[in-house]
């Protein structure tokens, strides 16, 4: 499986590079209002990965016959407080976490710092978890505040 | 307008969208996994860090398929330079060059603090555009919705701070 893995991953880092996901610019002109790209592919990808999803939950199994599982993210304060802090630190950069990594495999060589920060920002929220569950209304420590 | 990458053209972004959705749907019915790439920065900070918030189940168990993953967006951004015109190291930034023209040391600063917000906020928020732009909206989860609201109006009003105020650009 951990062929399937890289070879998703590799689809998935492709598309990002040459669809302008992973580009300082498009990523500007989205927020500037000045470039539809990205709202079109977000938008198309959602619209897309919907009644796929909902095809994959009729069937209920993976095609090796595995019971689907879903997890589901919960709702919590860190929603709002986190997303807002994630929305400025994707202007800053220019990428959110995917596109880092395609930056940096582009050979964008100012990426690296933004892994680097990202690592350390992940770093922090993991220290300082206990301490922004009660005010943040977040999950227990052994759930986290959602994967994905 | 064209890519940073090689001047490229970018893909329509139908095709790149549904491009996307393929690649989202493949991991869930192929792997039973739901699209998320910012937990894998918990995955590599679970290498190095023993803190208990690194080393629950939910992040260990997670890093035999998102580590795999995420080395396949390094190899895809490495393809696609390599086939687009050559891989070479770059410090080119487009827009950031032409309005605020930092230099490398400026550019990394600019880029760690970028960083900081990034891997902060996403593990604050339970997920980043894959996980809960693409995935959770697809699946109508209400967290999703807020979490996208929060990030696509914090990025617009941001980057409408640093264009249109601090480093104003004309014609933009």
């Amino acid at each position: 499986m951990t062929l399937v893995y890289l070879i998703l991953g590799t689809v998935f880092g492709f598309i990002l590079s040459r669809s302008g996901a992973a580009d300082y610019g498009f990523i500007q002109g989205m927020f500037l209002f000045t470039e539809f790209q990205l709202y079109g592919i977000i938008a198309v990808a959602v619209m897309v990965t919907a009644p796929g999803i909902w095809l994959i939950k009729q069937r209920g199994r993976t095609i090796l016959g595995q019971r689907l599982s879903i997890e589901m993210k919960p709702l919590h304060r860190g929603n709002v407080a986190g997303g807002v802090l994630f929305g400025i630190g994707w202007s800053i950069a220019g990428m959110c976490p995917g596109p880092i990594l395609v930056n940096i495999g582009e050979g964008k060589i100012y990426a690296l710092a933004a892994l680097a920060g990202a690592l350390v920002g992940a770093g922090l929220l993991g220290s300082l978890y206990p301490a922004l569950q009660r005010p943040l209304a977040l999950p227990p420590l052994n759930a986290g505040a959602g994967e994905g | 307008m064209s890519l940073i990458l090689h001047g490229l053209p970018p893909l329509h972004w139908a095709l790149a969208g549904i491009g996307i959705a393929g690649v989202t749907l493949a991991l869930l019915f192929l792997a039973n996994r739901r699209l998320g790439i910012s937990t894998g920065f918990e995955d590599i900070c679970s290498l190095a860090l023993p803190l208990p918030y690194f080393q629950r189940a939910a992040v260990t168990s997670g890093r035999e398929w998102r580590l795999p993953l995420l080395a396949g967006l390094v190899l895809g951004g490495f393809l696609s330079a390599a086939l687009g015109g050559g891989w070479q190291p770059t410090w080119a930034l487009g827009l950031f060059d032409r309005a605020i023209g930092f230099g490398p040391a400026g550019k990394l600063a600019w880029m760690f603090v970028g960083g900081l917000f990034i891997g902060f906020g996403t593990r604050l928020a339970g997920g980043c555009t894959s996980g809960h732009g693409i995935f959770g909206l697809a699946n109508l989860e209400l967290p999703s919705l807020v979490t996208t609201i929060s990030f696509l109006a914090a990025g617009i009003v941001t980057t409408q701070i640093v264009y249109r105020v601090l480093f104003p650009l004309v014609g933009l």
